[in-house]
């Protein structure tokens, strides 16, 4: 039984990922990769990791520096690592957008970026597997939410090895490398192991804790959350696993029947958990970030029958990208600002005020933003990426473009709301800063 | 922060009438710079008491049933080190006054649950104890505690909440 502790390079991960998020959609704007160029064109690999690695993987990490230590109640274990991991990971990704502009012609430089993103990056990522994984041991046994999150680890090492992989391919430092069709076989791997392994079972994990906490909803572990756990980690194993191995024995494809199944099973079970969530809810009048967590939500569902219908239609492979981009800003992106829209604040408050709290009056949370203002944001935000998404399944690239300014315009509000936050603009300039408290800046939060 | 303690447990040895002293002394050997060795055994361990005593190390221990006990030994360093563990969660076997009041903060929003203990916490004399409920394990709260030394006991109750009970510290601002 011990206490957790302020996470001091939480604000600096999620500063880095909101850059790479407006950095991102900035581009779909300008009309930078797909779908003006092809899918695998060297300019939608740019577009593609610094949605994936630099907003999502950056916002994970930060969130689960401060997140796993209160899952396990455990001090984080090498928390001196975090910050080279941080470093490791933003330089990295650079090397690695540099490397995919040498691939694309559009920078000629004579340094070799993408095997010192091969190296880098797994290094990043090794670090905070390290320092998350030795703290989640520390706590065993974990509860279902730290389950979830230590599966998402695994595949975050499956995914970064493919990765790897990658980069030695693209350099052309792997002789044997034309052997493997990397794009049939390899790539949707990494695909799924990135999307649903990775980001998805530690959004999925988080939630099954943030959502009780912040609706006072009973969140007593229940079967069905643990069967949620079990049947995506099948599904994930058949897909990254059995599926290729039977396909190299020329079986006859039960091993994808099965990792559909259990996909379905997963997500029907998960759902059931959400309404059990906001139905059963102490508190009646839910705050925006559980409000506009629905909307991620719904868009995950969205993109479960999008898959179906593509899959059933045969239309997978033309329409791919649509369904990336609804996962990827639908429901990763949408989880990810709505409970950035809770968790800064709340972070924010225990820094500035948890010295004096009991012994001070001090402001709320909830003084710290104005929902009213934010929540027509969040609305355009979803309504963009909706739009969005049709446009690309629709072919219309000018339209897919301008609902991306509607998410790009939404982020831009929402973001510059979190730095109000952080310097607590929102707070009675009399109730702002009691004796014994600091102004937190911005960045790097303050350790006691 | 503190470190977690370095676990050894010798009741196995000891029960199969095996001399445990030199693995306990390889695991002090390994122990990283202030941290603590927490010890399993099957009886109250007094020789070690002083050899280790010797060596710079405060002995904690206390029964925890079927005759077993747990020793922790925490290195008799710096100060500081010595003032954090006190303020960590309270491991000692002695008897805690009454709580003067039992807190209901299972039903608040947080970070409610935490404001409202520490306001019970403040109001309180040096010495006193004041029990709360809270909705889950409050690891905010420990580290709030933990730097005001205030020392808790706590424990997950069966019916899905926490229960802590506080002793206030001597005020330190």
């Amino acid at each position: 039984m011990m206490g957790a502790a302020l996470s001091r390079w939480t604000m600096a991960f999620f500063a880095a990922a909101l850059v790479c998020l407006l950095g991102a959609q900035t581009m779909i704007v300008l009309g930078y990769g797909f779908p003006s160029t092809a899918v695998e064109d060297p300019q939608t690999l740019v577009l593609v990791h610094m949605v994936t690695i630099g907003w999502l993987s950056l916002l994970m990490c930060g969130a689960l520096f401060q997140f796993v230590p209160v899952l396990v109640a455990q001090p984080l274990i090498g928390a001196q690592l975090v910050l080279p991991a941080l470093i490791c990971l933003v330089a990295g990704l650079a090397s690695l957008l540099a490397g995919f502009l040498q691939l694309s012609g559009d920078l000629e430089i004579g340094i070799a970026f993408l095997p010192i993103a091969g190296v880098l990056l797994p290094m990043g990522f090794g670090l905070v597997v390290v320092v998350l994984g030795r703290t989640l041991l520390s706590g065993r046994p974990l509860p279902l939410p730290a389950r979830f999150v230590a599966a998402g680890l695994a595949c975050l090492v499956a995914t970064a090895s493919i990765g790897v992989l990658f980069a030695s391919l693209l350099s052309g430092f792997a002789p044997a490398g034309h052997a493997v069709d990397w794009r049939g076989e390899a790539l949707p791997l990494h695909v799924t192991a990135g999307f649903g392994g990775w980001l998805t079972l530690t959004a999925i994990g988080v939630s099954y804790r943030l959502l009780p906490m912040f609706m006072l909803s009973p969140d007593k572990e229940r079967a069905t959350g643990t069967t949620v756990l079990w049947s995506s980690c099948a599904a994930l194993f058949l897909v990254l696993v059995a599926v290729p191995v039977e396909r190299m024995l020329g079986g006859p494809g039960a091993a994808w029947h099965a990792a559909c199944l259990a996909m379905l099973v997963a997500v029907v079970l998960y759902g059931v958990d959400l309404v059990f969530f906001y139905r059963h809810r102490k508190r009646r009048n839910i705050e925006l970030n559980s409000r506009s967590a629905i909307g991620a939500f719904a868009a995950l569902y969205l993109s479960v029958a999008l898959l179906v219908a593509l899959v059933a239609t045969g239309t997978l492979g033309q329409n791919i990208a649509a369904l990336v981009y609804l996962v990827a800003f639908g429901w990763l992106s949408g989880l990810g600002l709505s409970q950035l829209y809770k968790i800064v604040p709340f972070l924010t408050w225990l820094e500035c005020y948890g010295p004096v709290m009991g012994r001070k009056p001090t402001p709320r949370v909830q003084d710290l933003v104005v929902e009213k203002r934010d929540m027509p944001w969040f609305a355009l935000y979803f309504c963009g990426v909706l739009v969005g998404t049709a446009a690309l399944l629709a072919g219309m690239p000018d339209l897919f473009r301008l609902a991306a300014l509607a998410t790009l315009c939404a982020t831009v509000a929402l973001v510059v709301e979190m730095v109000l936050v952080r310097r607590l603009f929102n707070v009675a300039i009399a109730a702002r800063l009691p004796e014994g408290t600091a102004r937190p800046r911005l960045f790097l939060s303050s350790s006691r | 922060m503190t470190q977690p303690y370095y676990d050894l447990d010798v009741r196995p040895v000891l029960r199969d009438g095996g001399e445990p002293f030199s693995l306990i002394m390889q695991a002090v050997s390994a122990l990283a710079p202030g941290q603590s060795l927490r010890l399993f055994a099957t009886f109250k361990p007094l020789p070690l008491f002083q050899v280790l005593g010797a060596r710079g190390f405060d002995a904690s221990a206390r029964e925890i049933g079927n005759g077993d006990w747990e020793v922790i030994f925490t290195p008799s360093g710096a100060a500081a080190e010595a003032e954090q563990r006190t303020a960590m969660a309270d491991q000692s076997g002695d008897a805690w006054p009454a709580p003067v009041d039992e807190l209901d903060n299972r039903d608040l929003e947080p970070p409610e649950p935490m404001v409202k203990t520490l306001e019970g916490v403040e109001a309180l004399q040096p010495g006193q104890t004041i029990a709360a409920l809270l909705p889950r394990e409050p690891v905010f709260l420990f580290e709030e505690l933990e730097a005001r030394g205030h020392s808790w006991r706590g424990q997950m109750e069966p019916e899905g909440h926490f229960r802590v009970v506080i002793r206030a510290g001597n005020p330190q601002r």
